[in-house]
Order: structure tokens, then sequence, then C-alpha cells
């Protein structure tokens, strides 16, 4: 293995996701190349300032961190505790309030007027007489299955 | 001492008969109860095409019977009338209705009914009809169309 192939794997070496074959080529021609192996405690220097670096960061925000930490979790349990009340309240209100809408319907919908519709069972009816001062009427039977109309005539207009 | 001869099949049959001719005098003799009438005032026309939703199930009667496009339902009135009771009902147009139930065989109602315009007495009628059954009466012009009044009682 060459110099060139050498410093090109030589991060990847270090980091450890060669196969061990390759490492061992790498650390074969490290022993006996000593600009490679130069280089290669160059890396491993420059990795280890990163991770103390990385490590002295994390030391001093971890304090911060855990207070924060504590902020957080003193608000998330004081949240719940105003909402469970809330839930509570928002889980029974439609029994009093369709109780008391039931009420008002009961109240204000007029009782002798209905909008229901009509569902006649018959429409045998018998027409005993038929009198009228005022106008022509007329019996019109078109069947058993349609209704009797009983239809008045006021000066001819209809 | 000879057991006398019972004679089989007349006892049974007997209070049966007697059962019925009981039971049909009692519901002759019953009070009427009172008579339910719901009276839809409808105006029929030629403006429009809609059809009442109280009308659904009279839709296509309608249509059928008569060549108006548009029924639209203007009142309606129930009352709860005893027989000889009379019900007053005001129908559009300075016009009014009397219905008095007179006596009825059992499950039937006959209606005695009078539609009045001012003084004049446009309808005297007595109509017999089955209890929960309908009858139309119409003509009587209204603004635009016709008045029909959906008569049903039971």
């Amino acid at each position: 293995m060459d110099c060139g192939k050498v410093c090109m794997m030589l991060q990847d070496e270090i980091d450890g996701r060669l196969p061990p074959s390759e490492s061992a080529e790498i650390l074969l021609h490290l022993e006996s190349c000593p600009s490679c192996a130069a280089e290669a405690a160059g890396y491993r220097r420059v990795g280890e300032m990163l991770r103390l670096w990385a490590e002295s960061g994390a030391g001093e925000k971890a304090a911060r961190l855990d207070a924060m930490w504590t902020r957080v979790s003193a608000g998330i349990d004081e949240q719940r505790q105003r909402d469970e009340p809330a839930s509570w309240w928002r889980k029974w209100i439609w029994v009093p309030a369709g109780a008391v809408l039931a009420v008002l319907v009961l109240l204000f919908y007029p009782s002798d007027v209905s909008r229901a519709p009509f569902h006649p069972t018959s429409f045998d009816v018998a027409v005993e007489d038929l009198e009228s001062d005022a106008a022509t009427v007329a019996l019109v039977d078109k069947g058993e299955d349609l209704p009797r109309v009983i239809w008045i005539i006021e000066n001819d207009k209809t | 001492m000879t057991r006398p001869e019972r004679r089989p099949g007349i006892l049974l049959p007997g209070i049966a008969l007697l059962a019925v001719v009981l039971a049909s005098l009692a519901a002759e003799a019953a009070p009427a109860g009172p008579v339910s009438v719901d009276i839809g005032v409808v105006v029929a026309s030629n403006q429009g095409t809609s059809v009442d939703p109280a009308l659904s199930a009279l839709r296509v009667k309608l249509q059928s019977m008569f060549s108006y496009s548009s029924y639209k339902m203007l009142d309606r009135a129930k009352r709860n009338l005893a027989v000889g009771e009379t019900g007053d009902f005001a129908l559009p147009g300075g016009r009014s209705m009397k219905v008095t139930p007179v006596a009825a065989p059992p499950n039937k109602v006959r209606l005695a009914v009078q539609i009045m315009e001012g003084e004049r007495n446009l309808l005297t009628t007595t109509l017999g009809m089955s209890r929960g059954g309908m009858v139309l009466v119409g003509g009587p012009p209204y603004r635009s169309g016709v008045m029909i009044l959906l008569i049903s009682a039971e």
C-alpha cells in the first residue's frame, strides 16, 4: 500500500471504520513509513483535542441543562394540574347544557302546530253529504291509493 | 239408575258465542274516545318547484293528482276533540273551519265539517273515515295558488 492511499484511508482507520485486513495493512505501512506515522499521530492528536473540548463544553452546560429540565418538568406538572379540573368540566358540561336545551324546546315549541310529516294510513273516506251555499263543490275520487278530494269552485275561478 | 247422557261439543261453543256477543255489546256501549283532528293548510301554486318536507310522504300523490309544481304548508293545527265538541280552525284568506266529531262505529271517525268565508258557507259535509285516514279539501284561491286542506283524524 503506497503513502497516498494510506493518507486517504488514515482517518477511517483511526475512527475504526475499516475492515481488519485493511487496518492491518495500514498499520504495517505506518511501522515502516515515518512520514505517514507522523501524519497519523497528528490526526490522533487533533481527534483527542476535539473530544476533550466537547467533553468540557458538555460539562459546563450540564448544570444549566439540569436546571432547565427541572423548570420544564415543574411547568408540565403545573399545567397538568390546571388541566385536570378543566377536562372534567368539559366532559360533563353537555349534561346540563342538553337539559337546558330540552327545556327551552319544550317551552317554546308550539304545542298545537307540528311540522312532522303526515303519514295517513288510509284514504278510504266516505263523504256522506256535500253542500255549499256559495260555491260549486265536486268530489274527486281517483282510486283507493289516492286521497279523495273535495274541490270547491268559487265563481268558476278554479 | 242410568246416568244421563252428556252431549259433548255444546258447552264450549256456547260459551265462546256468549263471549263474542258480550264483547261486541261492550264495544258498542263503550263511550267513544276523543278524536285527534290534524289539519294542514297547504298552498299549491306554480311558483317554484318545492314541496314542503312535511308533505314528503304525500309528494307523489299530490303531484299525480294536481298540476301544481309547488306545495307549501302554511299552517298546521292539531286538536283533541270529544264527540260533539266543535273545534274552530282559522284559515288563511279570512276563512274558517269548524270540525265536530260525531258518533261513529268503533275504529271509525265521522267528522262534520263546515268551511266558511266570512258569512258565506263554502262547504258543509260529513266525512266518515278510518282512524288515521285523510281527505283533502281544496279549491279556494289563495295568493297566486289555491288552498288545499289536509284533514286527517285518529
